[in-house]
């Protein structure tokens, strides 16, 4: 099957200073994504997945190969070039849901268009839209503290998807969420990812998250070390 | 997205109340400080322009060099026709002949014997002319402890003090001891109607008020007077336009040959008093300064706390596509945005103050028994249009001033950092 590929990665490294020497938290990683994916990185913990995916969502760079995303080049951008790119083409989610506590569900959501500068009308209906994905429309003035858990994390998925982003990272979002939780907001990615086509890269521990993915990357100590799925 | 940071600073009380707060005190502070010195000083000035120097002064050259001993042999003579001289030049000053002396006053017990002999310090107004503005600037009216004011020639005031040292009441007669003109021997007596108290010690502790035609007779002065001083139609001390009465007075008079040409002084040119001025000039920028400083290194490090406490907002705006410079700016709007907040409550509130104090005032006469200084006994804030704004100046400039400081902590921290720091 060919697709699109909108994430290539060549020969990857990425060291950070670790006293006199230098840690490798990826050591030559190659992949490529498609578009439409519903992909997820695995591995023991410190085994280089958030690297991985901050990389691949220009918050940081390779220390050596080359990495592609959404036709840029991430390793030459400048800091407002790779603000451009997350902001129009790359949803993230968090573990830790990281919504903004000071503003409503509404505003949260809205935040991302805001730097779009989109006009008022069309945040809007957009926003509105975002939160009927994730069945929130009733929570849309409600402050985050007076949600749960798993309806903060679907606020999270409203945030990331309200700007139709092509690629959307999610760093172990069901880490903090019960089983029922879990369960239900992947199947609402899985469900965004049929309707709206968009890509998703996960990183996960989380067995029920898995068992939803298309394809399985295992990393370990920084490398590739099997891959099930393709 | 205005809208969106007032929102976060309306809802965050963190964020906005600390700030808000200082800045409020802050810009109320200045206001009332500015107004205080502008008052306190202000006053000083009028009394020292309304009592011994106008705001501008002429006197012939060689009295002029020697001004602080009242020579009088120097005074100026046929002086009438250099006032009306000085309508024609400048007639939007109002011109006042005056004679300043140093005395003995000689105080007799029912017998004609000495009582008691003081020195004292004289002005020569004229207090019985009709229309005569000086009782005015002396604030005789007020200033009156006992007795009346001069009604007739060869009545004058006391200073109460004086009077009440050598137990003298008013309607009682006293023999003034001085030099005529030519340097000879002169005494006169006079009637005390009344005492006064202006409220400044230096005035206070041994003064006489008389009438200039008789202290003209007295000292053999007619048609003379010491000193002619103008003063200009402004509430305040108007130093530019002083120094611009005397530079065109001085200029017409420069190729004047002879020896007692007048010459126009200001209230500039009084000893210490230009010292003074510089002073209450600068006073206020330099306040401005300090509380700028001040407000700053407070509101720098409310900045660096509220930028910690906000890494995660930080990181995810980051993560949603906002560019660090952006989020730089935005942090410098909200300060913005929270000093004006602040500076607007700050003027309310300061200048709410400043009238309430200003139409009290604060009686400090108690402390003041010692002073030399020609200084009000009370002092009250003025009321100046600067004080509507100037409270924005340390308000908004501090409030930028420090976040733009501890926005750099935060905007120099590697994107990945910031962002991984937002991951623990
Ligand atoms: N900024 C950094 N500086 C130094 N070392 C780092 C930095 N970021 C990550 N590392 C190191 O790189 C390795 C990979 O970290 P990474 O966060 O990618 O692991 P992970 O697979 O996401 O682990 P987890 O499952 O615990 O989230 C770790 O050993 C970590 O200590
Ligand atoms: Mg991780």
């Amino acid at each position: 099957m060919e697709t699109e590929q909108i994430v290539k990665l060549e020969g990857v490294y990425k060291r950070f200073p670790a006293g006199k020497t230098e840690f490798t938290a990826l050591n030559n990683i190659s992949l490529a994504f498609g578009k439409g994916e519903f992909a997820g990185l695995v591995g023991p913990s410190g085994s280089g997945k958030t690297t991985l995916l901050n990389i691949i969502g220009s918050l940081d760079s390779p220390s050596e190969g080359t990495a592609d995303v959404l036709g840029k080049r991430i390793n030459t951008l400048s800091h407002k070039e790779a603000a451009l790119l997350r902001n129009m083409g790359i949803g993230f989610i968090f573990q830790t849901y990281n919504l903004l506590p000071v503003y409503t569900v509404y505003d949260n959501v809205e935040f991302a268009l805001l730097l779009q500068k989109r006009g008022a009308a069309e945040r809007k209906k957009a926003v509105m839209e975002a939160l009927e994905w994730v069945g929130l429309t009733e929570k849309a003035n409600s402050k985050p503290s007076a949600l749960s858990g798993g309806e903060c994390q679907r606020v999270a998925i409203a945030r990331a998807m309200v700007k139709r982003p092509q690629l959307v990272l999610a760093d172990e979002p069901s880490a903090n969420l019960d089983s029922k939780n879990s369960h239900h907001i992947v199947q609402t990615m899985k469900r965004l990812n049929k309707e709206l086509g968009t890509t998703f890269i996960f990183s996960t521990h989380d067995e029920k998250v898995m068992q939803y993915l298309d394809r399985i990357i295992q990393l370990q100590d920084g490398m590739v070390v099997n891959q099930t799925g393709l | 997205m205005i809208k969106f940071l007032l929102k976060g600073i309306l809802n965050d009380k963190g964020r906005s109340l600390l700030p808000i707060i200082v800045v409020t005190l802050g810009s109320m502070l200045t206001i009332f400080l500015h107004s205080w010195l502008t008052g306190v000083m202000g006053e000083s000035i009028e009394l020292s322009s309304n009592y011994n120097t106008g705001d501008v002064r002429i006197m012939t050259r060689p009295y002029a060099n020697d001004k602080e001993q009242f020579p009088n042999d120097l005074a100026i003579l046929e002086s009438h026709g250099l006032v009306e001289e000085l309508k024609k030049l400048e007639p939007q000053v109002e011109w006042a002949e005056r004679i300043r002396f140093g005395a003995l006053a000689d105080f007799p017990d029912s017998l004609g014997e000495t009582r008691g002999q003081g020195a004292v310090v004289g002005w020569a107004v004229d207090l019985l002319g009709e229309g005569s503005k000086e009782p005015q600037r002396f604030n005789l009216q007020e200033s009156l402890e006992r007795g009346r004011l001069p009604e007739k020639g060869g009545e004058c005031l006391l200073s109460e003090d004086l009077a009440a040292r050598y137990g003298v009441s008013p309607g009682e007669q006293f023999t003034l001891f001085g030099t005529t003109m030519e340097g000879g021997f002169s005494f006169t007596n006079f009637i005390v109607s009344g005492t006064i108290r202006f409220g400044s010690p230096a005035l206070d502790r041994g003064a006489v008020i008389a009438d200039i035609k008789d202290i003209r007779a007295a000292f053999d002065m007619e048609g003379a007077s010491g000193e002619i001083l103008g003063f200009l139609p402004y509430d305040y001390f108007n130093e530019e336009e002083a120094e611009a009465v005397k530079g065109r007075l001085n200029a017409a008079w420069a190729s004047d040959e002879d020896e007692f040409a007048p010459v126009a002084q200001s209230l500039r040119d009084v000893p210490g008093m230009a010292d003074f001025l510089a002073y209450s000039n600068y006073i206020g920028s330099i306040m401005i300064f300090l509380f700028v400083s001040a407000m700053a290194i407070v509101l720098w490090n409310a900045g660096l706390l509220g930028g910690l406490r906000r890494y995660t907002e930080f990181g995810v705006r980051i993560a949603l596509g906002e560019d660090k410079r952006h989020i730089y700016k935005s942090l410098l709007w909200e300060a913005l945005m929270t000093g004006v907040i602040g500076s607007v409550l700050g003027t309310v509130l300061g200048v709410t103050v400043v009238f309430a104090l200003n139409s009290h005032g604060i009686d400090i006469s108690g402390m003041m028994k010692n002073a030399t200084m020609l200084m009000p006994s009370v002092m009250r804030p003025a009321v100046t249009p600067v004080m509507w704004y100037i409270g924005f100046i340390p308000g908004v400039f501090s409030m930028l001033l420090g976040n733009a400081l501890a926005g750099v902590g935060i905007f120099k921290r590697e994107t990945a950092r910031l962002f991984n720091e937002l991951e623990v």
